[in-house]
């Protein structure tokens, strides 16, 4: 190809320019010279932390770009790396998208900017999750960890007077409340896989195992099979209300009318349980997830981003410098007030965070048991890094069981598995 | 893709029914430099807008991406994978599925909406024609999401009919969501085809009316003899249109599925949300590229067998 090999060099003409460039940026900050850092957030949070940071940085301003959310934004950074320019200084990733920059190299390695030294004051499993191959790529700013949303008034009405702490009671919880009319449900699910996951997360199951570039899927271990095999029986059984979609006009009224008792979500639906069901005001509370063993205390995750520079980002320095702030520093505390949940854990610790009464959940300290969530969640899941094209593809194998009951979930996982490695080897990963 | 031009030609040879009013063919007029700068704003815009996307998918359709390893040339081996795709011929199946039951019913309906319009015992056509017209100007976002709302079993029209009947019916089943886009499909384009055939039954002198009243013709007779007739042509295009339109169905399937769950929508549903996935979502530009010219050429496959049959059929009459 001679076009490229003419590329090639032309890049590698350029290559000594761009290092000048980039020198004369990374010290434009102490020299004087003012050096603009462009991040990509679509967490409305970020920009609190601003005018704070610019206080403090003279010499660095910032400007807060909402480049769509999730995978919008990933295909904006994937055209800006592509094109070669565009590229923000900063960007936000869920956590099982960070593999899928990382791995490529289109993420800058954090380990240089002394990132390490930061560990101890993060939630483990967040740390974990911005971890690949062992190199840190990125710095959590938000976290989902499972918890369970019960509303209390329907359960009391069902004979239910504590939330259930197993999985087992959950069952039962399930068919008490479903006596009490044909609309009345525990939960709803049609087809949730952030929830399935979370549930085999907490089982102990790790169905994605990643070795740079080496995948391997099983859906068949010990844990991922209780999940799946409980979660079936749920659905067999009808106990389950699957005509009603999470983020739906059918949830909120449902919500809002107590006919769904219960929801295992991420700690984020705090944020927006109020504003879709403010009729249920008083009426919700927050415990733990449903534990397999009784008296354990074990947690998942379902949810939660961080934020990475890219590594064709122009002011790297400056950025890192921004990213501590906001993820770790001072910046927390007007992010903290504006509704961020993180998991950072002198912030999740401290008195003000765990003491506070939540007068939606009945004034219940609901700080103390999603730190408690947090703390408690399970080390050692991995995503692949096709996650985001995976997920995508899920909600084509489920429509039949789900309106059906044709088949089961562990055959669509083990599909799933199938089309994944199928993608995964054509995408230069050796997957199995 | 490609098919303005094609239209384009169509048009112009269905509308002159008699072969002896055809323009002297452009060759006997010779070719002077200042016919070519007549043509060239036309010439580079369509060569900017039409010609060069073409071949920069062409030129895009042999590589790969991969997320370890990058782009490489691969050739044509994005057009074999194709060829293997399951995925990709359940989509194709699905429309062409779709083409073979829904147009014929739209054309039917828009017809018989023409006739009636035409027939001049209606009061209030002018109403009558912009309100079954309108439609066409509703968007196809809006439209879905209103229709998402009429059929949805939840919360819509169909929920208090199934109660009210005591019925269980679920337009947005995996078995029947398509019967949904269709229904969505022939409200918004019936006015627009009904249109184009009033157009063509105004366009029939009042001779042939009168004459054939004097031979005393029924009204009936007079549809089947002259109007039908009349209106071959202009149907020959009014379905390669629909066929153009339903190959490249996408926004419904795109909008439904964040409204209702589970009603059967896949990623590769229809050939352009396919390749809409394969570019954004996994990251298979090329593929995603090889996909849309092999589907261009399908449709104008389709298209141009549909015409030469059309034309053949107008002729001989």
């Amino acid at each position: 190809m001679r076009l490229h090999r003419k590329a090639r060099f032309l890049s590698a003409a350029l290559v000594p320019m761009l290092v000048l460039a980039g020198c004369s940026g990374g010290t434009a900050g102490s020299d004087g010279k003012q050096v603009n850092l462009t991040v990509w957030s679509w967490d409305g949070t970020v920009e609190k932390s601003v005018p704070g940071f610019e206080a403090e940085n003279p010499n660095i301003k910032v400007k807060v770009v909402n480049a769509g959310s999730s995978y919008d934004e990933y295909t904006a950074l994937d055209n800006a790396i592509q094109a070669g320019s565009g590229v923000p200084d900063l960007a936000m990733f869920e956590y099982f998208a960070v593999p899928y920059f990382a791995i490529p190299g289109k993420l800058a390695d954090l380990g240089k900017f002394g990132v390490d030294g930061l560990e101890k004051d993060y939630v483990r499993a967040a740390w974990n999750d911005v971890t690949v191959n062992g190199k840190v790529y990125g710095l959590p700013s938000d976290y989902g960890p499972s918890a369970m949303f019960y509303n209390e008034a329907t359960l009391k009405k069902a004979g239910v007077n504590e939330p259930p702490a197993t999985w087992d009671e959950y069952y039962e919880d399930a068919k008490k409340v479903h006596a009490l009319g044909g609309n009345y449900y525990i939960a709803q699910d049609t087809g949730d896989l952030f929830f399935l996951l979370s549930l085999i997360w907490q089982a102990g199951g790790r169905p994605f195992k990643v070795n740079g570039t080496k995948v391997h899927i099983d859906f068949t271990d010990e844990g991922t099979t209780k999940a799946v095999a409980f979660w079936q029986k749920m659905l067999d059984e009808h106990l389950l209300n699957t005509k009603i979609t999470a983020w739906s006009d059918d949830w909120n009224r449902a919500l809002n009318d107590g006919t769904l008792a219960s929801q295992i979500m991420g700690g984020w639906l705090t944020s927006t349980l109020p504003d879709r069901a403010p009729k249920a005001a008083g009426q919700f509370r927050v415990a733990l997830m449903p534990q397999w063993t009784q008296g354990d205390k074990v947690g998942a995750e379902n949810g939660g981003s961080a934020f990475g520079i890219p590594a064709a980002a122009k002011h790297k320095d400056a950025a890192y410098k921004f990213l501590e702030y906001f993820t770790h520093g001072a910046g927390l505390s007007p992010r903290v007030e504006a509704g961020a949940f993180v998991p950072v854990t002198p912030v999740l610790d401290s008195t003000d965070f765990q003491s506070k009464p939540s007068s939606y959940f009945g004034d219940q300290k609901v700080g103390a048991v999603l730190a408690q969530a947090s703390n408690s969640v399970a080390s050692g899941w991995q995503f692949p890094p096709f996650f985001e094209w995976a997920r995508s593809i899920y909600g084509d194998l489920v429509s039949k069981f789900y309106t059906t009951g044709e088949g089961s979930l562990a055959g669509i996982l083990e599909e799933w598995k199938q089309r994944m490695v199928k993608y995964g080897n054509e995408q230069g990963f050796t997957v199995d | 893709m490609g098919h303005p031009s094609r239209l384009d030609t169509s048009a112009a040879a269905t509308t002159s029914t008699d072969p002896t009013e055809q323009p002297v063919p452009a060759r006997e007029r010779g070719r002077t430099p200042a016919g070519l700068a007549f043509i060239a704003p036309f010439g580079m815009l369509f060569a900017l807008v039409y010609i060069v996307p073409i071949l920069y998918a062409a030129y895009l359709s042999l590589f790969q991406q991969k997320l370890i390893g990058g782009n490489t040339f691969s050739g044509l081996a994005n057009y074999r994978k194709l060829v293997q795709d399951a995925q990709f011929w359940d989509s194709v199946g699905r429309v062409f599925g779709f083409t073979l039951i829904q147009v014929p019913i739209m054309l039917i309906l828009a017809v018989a909406l023409a006739l009636a319009l035409d027939s001049r015992r209606l009061h209030g056509i002018r109403f009558m024609r912009v309100s079954i017209f309108l439609p066409y100007a509703v968007p196809a976002v809006v439209s879905t999401l209103m229709w998402g709302f009429l059929l949805g079993v939840k919360y819509g029209l169909f929920g208090s009919l199934d109660d009210a009947l005591g019925v269980n019916l679920d337009p947005f089943a995996p078995n029947t969501t398509l019967i949904s886009i269709g229904v969505m499909v022939t409200w918004a384009f019936t006015g627009f085809n009904m249109l184009i055939f009033y157009a063509v039954l105004k366009a029939v002198p009042h001779e042939l009316y009168e004459a054939a009243a004097l031979d005393g013709a029924s009204e009936f007779q007079v549809v089947r003899r002259v109007k039908l007739p009349a209106l071959r042509g202009s149907l020959v295009i009014a379905v390669i249109f629909s066929i153009i339109g339903t190959f490249q169905m996408f926004n419904e399937p795109q909008i439904l599925p964040s409204m209702v769950a589970n009603s059967g929508i896949t990623t590769h549903y229809t050939p352009n949300l396919y390749a809409y996935n394969l570019a954004f979502t996994g990251s298979q530009q090329g593929y995603a590229a090889a996909l849309a010219l092999v589907m261009a050429a399908i449709t104008i496959g389709v298209a141009y067998a549909v015409q030469i049959r059309g034309l053949r059929n107008a002729f001989d009459h």
